[in-house]
């Protein structure tokens, strides 16, 4: 029995398919990103070393600048409207006298399984300025205010934003809900027969707990803003002028329209740090938070 | 107690009101497609743009069928992601079962391994990962589509898979070598059925992600009759912007599938993104 499971020869049969296929295609190339940000490369030869000239020059780039400060923006319209919006909902959707549970539950997710090109054409009629759904319900409300949603530099990104919070919001609001769910009937009872409101319990009791739940999607929706491409591409191309670039956007403009595909790995490169530092962040504040309740708690206790 | 139980039974109207006005909210703009796709010109600009379709125009979805290639994109939408839910289980179950039930020393950092693949975002290696497909003489092919979808999702049903092996019985295997099988038979004729539902989860999981992706069918795929639904859909919608009902026509077509398995496996999907979420956080 034990000879048969440590079989060197089965299990390099049984594994090395498996990580070599992994290792050539998907690990080596964003090993290659990494090398490739330091070399000024046409993607056709193997490129010239350049050192830092890429990041020097990235950092000069007033397109950068704008891409940048854009995936901020995406993500905290994002953390609003899927993580503090959707934690609200699950909140309200725990109570026991909500009716339609499963109905609410199932629209909530339908947009999360649909294609992003579906998705954003959707929403492109919806946005339509001459014959769109929102303009027409404006002027059916007798409003004569109409809005090119998509053509206006400074709300087109939250515009985008929102069609991304949109289709995905489901998806964290699942996560949320199942989690919510699983904590024990007996704490809510306990805090209810104590005399604790429903809303004193929701924040001393449901939103602590979860706690670990909270970060995924935190996390989920910082990283998802700044690697936001698809509605970009789809919705503006970038536009109006550059007013909606990401990151990533700008990173495959770089690469497969300009032709400097050292630069976009460099691009790429930030995007990876940036989305490491948030993930640190968020890790170092929620943890923190909780080591403080420990203490303080402890205090209490010894008091 | 009594007045307690009875406004328990009673209804939170408020809550549901607001509850419902979100369903809604997510609902109705696909409600909307789906009306518009059996619409004229006419009546979504003007006569009837929020409504019921009065007069529904099927001839749309012919129109979208016959026109625009759906169907091609259709075909190759699932052929791509058959082939790599394929490869992906043909070669991420026999490394879950050595990872989960075999001896060898260096297990754990080939679990590490594989792992990183649930934090590596198709995007940061797209670059390189473009001029590798063009070295291995797979641009502008089924291939070019295939290879990156398994290999970017060999992490996900590696972590359900291992963990469906790691709680099945050691009794099992004993018994099996005791009759004389190999560890292959073994492992094909009672170890794999075992983990079925893990299987199907994952493969669920997987199904929808590779169904729906956008990005590696617009930047490696040039020619159309190649490209997958996402893609597809997305190289006309600025050619024939011009007819509506066909356009969403083709729209709903694309969703339809998505939409379906989910309906019909809504429990299985939600449980198996709680532990993706659960995983990746």
């Amino acid at each position: 029995m034990n000879k048969m499971l440590a079989d060197k020869k089965t299990i390099f049969i049984f594994t090395m398919p498996c990580l070599l296929f992994f290792g050539l295609i998907a690990f080596y190339p964003v090993l290659q990103t990494g090398i490739k940000s330091f070399y000024d490369w046409d993607g056709l030869t193997g490129g010239t070393f350049v050192g830092i000239d890429n990041y020097i020059k990235l950092f000069q780039d007033k397109l950068f600048a704008r891409s940048f400060k854009n995936g901020l923006l995406v993500a905290g319209v994002l953390v609003l409207l899927q993580v503090i919006v959707g934690l609200f909902l699950t909140l309200l959707l725990l109570d026991k006298r909500i009716k339609c549970k499963k109905f609410i539950k199932t629209s909530f997710f339908i947009p999360v399984v649909l294609s992003v090109t579906a998705v954003c054409q959707l929403w492109s009629s919806i946005l339509n300025p001459e014959i769109g759904l929102i303009n027409r319900v404006l002027e059916m409300l007798g409003s004569s205010y109409q809005q090119d949603w998509l053509s206006d530099k400074s709300i087109a990104i939250f515009v985008i934003a929102f069609v991304n919070a949109w289709q995905y919001m489901g998806y964290e609001f699942v996560i949320m809900y199942s989690s919510a769910n699983a904590i024990p009937s007996e704490y809510i009872e306990a805090s209810s027969i104590d005399g604790a409101s429903r809303w004193q319990t929701n924040f001393r009791i449901i939103i602590p707990m979860m706690k670990d739940t909270l970060r995924t999607c935190l996390i989920f929706a910082v990283t998802g803003g700044f690697n936001i491409y698809a509605q970009m591409q789809l919705l503006t191309q970038g536009g109006p002028g550059t007013a909606t670039y990401s990151l990533t956007y700008m990173t495959f403009r770089s690469a497969f329209k300009l032709r400097k595909y050292g630069y976009g790995c460099t691009v790429a490169v930030v995007l990876i740090l940036q989305c490491l530092c948030a993930l640190m962040l968020i890790n170092t504040l929620l943890s923190n938070k909780e080591e403080e309740g420990k203490r303080r708690w402890r205090k209490r206790s010894v008091q | 107690m009594e007045k307690k139980k009875r406004s328990m039974n009673r209804v939170n109207l408020p809550a549901t009101v607001i509850l419902v006005a979100f369903a809604l909210l997510s609902l109705y703009p696909i409600i909307y497609l789906g009306f518009y796709s059996l619409k004229t010109n006419d009546e979504i600009f003007y006569s009837n743009p929020f409504g019921l379709p009065l007069h529904p125009q099927w001839i749309n979805y012919v129109k979208a069928v016959t026109t625009f290639d759906v169907l091609t994109y259709f075909k190759n939408s699932v052929l791509t992601t058959a082939a790599s839910l394929a490869g992906i289980f043909v070669l991420v179950l026999p490394f879950s079962y050595a990872v989960a039930r075999m001896r060898w020393k260096l297990k754990g950092l080939a679990s590490m391994f594989i792992s990183i693949g649930l934090f590596i975002p198709l995007q940061v290696s797209l670059i390189p990962l473009s001029v590798l497909i063009k070295d291995l003489g797979m641009a502008d092919t089924y291939g070019a589509l295939i290879l990156p979808y398994i290999a970017f999702n060999l992490a996900f049903p590696f972590m359900i898979l291992s963990v469906s092996f790691r709680a099945l019985p050691t009794e099992l295997e004993e018994a099996a070598f005791i009759d004389g099988a190999s560890v292959y038979r073994t492992f094909l004729s009672i170890m794999v059925p075992l983990v079925k539902p893990a299987i199907s989860s994952a493969m669920l999981f997987s199904a929808l992600g590779i169904w729906n992706e956008y990005i590696l069918p617009t930047v490696l795929i040039s020619s159309n009759k190649l490209k997958t639904l996402p893609a597809g859909l997305a190289s006309f919608v600025g050619q024939h912007s011009t007819n509506w009902g066909a356009m969403g026509a083709a729209m709903m077509l694309a969703s339809i599938p998505t939409i379906i398995l989910y309906l019909c496996f809504s429990e299985k999907i939600e449980n198996s993104l709680t532990i993706g979420g659960a995983v990746k956080g």
